[in-house]
């Protein structure tokens, strides 16, 4: 992938976090997707990593040789999709 | 492999990154380890701000305040940013019985020599344009006692600026066993899948999960896990300045088992009492709950209606801000709202800073240090003998 992935590329478009700021957290100790995430906010934007975590995961594997199934996915968290604090309130979602 | 350290920190929230910090302060050699990742439990699964309005008068405030005035301290002296924001506090009244209760505590706290002050209506509606029109007043903390701070940021700033002192951080750790000498029942070494650690002294800061912690030593720690649940708005205007919360809720959690809030049964059954704070990149924090459910940190929709719902009373304009995701996490309840940081008479070189319940962030940077007092055999900064574990010991 290093063909693709230049350090100033930008991964998580919500938060324009780049290759590098992930490379870094990787640096600091992040070892999963989950640990990215909380140093440098790729994937807690408005998609909520729905862009991003795939190649967040694959940096993550390429940095640290561990699979993708040890790089991990962000937790699964609702709402599934956004809806607003009103329809939340007056009971639209089940 | 062959480790020894003078002290290991177990948990890596916002209270073991702090003790450890404190101890390579002291000079120690200190080793921390953690189950996940830093800040992977509580630290990471709740609000951001330090208050001194949500304290009882006495050692809570005290505590909160030497805290507050700490990190304003560490913001200066530490290169890592934990995004530390001085923001004020509204404690808002919806009724006058509420009002009335906010104004005794207002002056019983002005006696103790805090600046909080009352806020009628008119001032309220001043300082927040975008709060419901009708609500009888505020009680008002100023940033002097009111700070918001990344509470996972804080971990990661202690456990940097730690390692230039020469923390040794041991992440993703299991704790098989912790050995204690035949003899003076005194700490030896800790097992872990990184090898045998060798060291007199322990830090329990493992926050709900300090009774697992305990038990490895046959010790009863009265920690029960409580579960909070907050909901994060998409990024959008602030529409609040201060951190804003409601005060019937300190009258349900402190004062008056006979206290009733109008809210709905719903709100009323799962403990539900509005907050709500901005973050630095202009998410807004909606909260939030107590509920005790063990460690199921799961979202529950019923949880989130209520909250919703709350939160429209108080701020209307949020009906139309779209909530992107909820979240809840577990907080280390003790019964008397007070967190043990102490050393325990039966086991030489066993300590614990745990137990902070929703305080944890606001008491880290005072609680490391106090532990690393109480380590060096040091005096503490104040009298902090109400937070001994010997008071469990009937």
């Amino acid at each position: 992938m290093s063909e693709y992935f230049s350090d100033d590329m930008i991964v998580c478009r919500c938060e324009e976090i780049t290759v590098a700021e992930i490379k870094q957290a990787i640096k600091e100790g992040a070892k999963d997707v989950v640990g990215v995430k909380r140093r440098v906010r790729a994937g807690m934007g408005l998609c909520q990593g729905r862009t991003c975590e795939k190649l967040v995961q694959q940096l993550i594997v390429r940095e640290l040789s561990v699979t993708p199934k040890e790089a991990g996915t962000s937790s699964a968290r609702p709402p599934v999709r956004p809806v607003t604090f009103g329809e939340l309130a007056g009971g639209a979602i089940d | 492999m062959n480790k020894v350290y003078d002290a290991v920190v177990i948990g890596a929230g916002a209270i073991g990154t702090s003790a450890a910090y404190h101890l390579c302060e002291k000079g120690l050699k200190t080793a921390l380890l953690e189950k996940g990742d830093i800040a992977g439990g509580s630290s990471s699964h709740c609000d951001a701000v330090a208050l001194i309005c949500d304290k009882l008068p006495g050692i809570d405030t005290k505590m909160g305040q030497a805290s507050i005035d700490y990190y304003m301290e560490l913001a200066k002296r530490f290169d890592y940013d934990f995004e530390f924001d001085p923001k004020g506090c509204l404690y808002v009244c919806e009724t006058e019985p509420e009002f009335e209760a906010a104004s005794k505590y207002c002056e019983l706290q002005n006696n103790d020599g805090y600046a909080l002050r009352m806020v009628n209506n008119e001032e309220l509606c001043q300082m927040e344009p975008h709060i419901a029109k009708d609500l009888t007043g505020a009680l008002y903390t100023p940033p002097s006692g009111s700070i918001a701070v990344s509470p996972y940021k804080v971990c990661f700033a202690f456990v940097e600026e730690a390692k230039k002192m020469g923390l040794e951080v041991y992440t993703y750790c299991d704790i098989k066993k912790i050995n204690l000498n035949g003899k003076t029942n005194g700490v030896e070494s800790v097992e872990t899948n990184y090898g045998t650690i060798r060291t007199k002294r322990i830090v329990n800061c493992a926050g709900a999960w300090a009774p697992f912690i305990g038990e490895l030593t046959g010790l009863k720690i009265p920690i029960e896990p409580r579960k909070g649940t907050n909901l994060v708005s998409e990024q959008t205007e602030r529409l609040c300045h201060n951190k804003i919360l409601e005060y019937g809720y300190m009258m349900s959690k402190f004062d008056s088992i006979h206290f009733k809030r109008k809210v709905s049964p719903l709100a009323e059954e799962l403990n539900v009492a509005f907050n709500l704070e901005y973050t630095k990149a202009n998410n807004l924090l909606v909260g939030g709950n107590r509920l005790f459910r063990s460690y199921d940190i799961r979202s529950e929709i019923e949880t989130m209606k209520a909250i919703a719902e709350r939160a429209l009373r108080f701020y209307p304009e949020l009906a139309d801000i779209k909530c992107i995701r909820t979240y809840s996490g577990v907080r280390p309840f003790v019964i008397d709202h007070l967190p043990i940081v102490s050393d325990v008479d039966s086991i030489p070189g066993y300590y614990i800073a745990a137990g902070h319940e929703g305080d944890g962030i606001c008491f880290s940077p005072i609680t490391g240090r106090f532990m690393s007092q109480i380590i060096a055999g040091e005096e503490t900064d104040f009298d902090i003998s109400k937070l001994d574990f010997a008071r469990f010991a009937s």
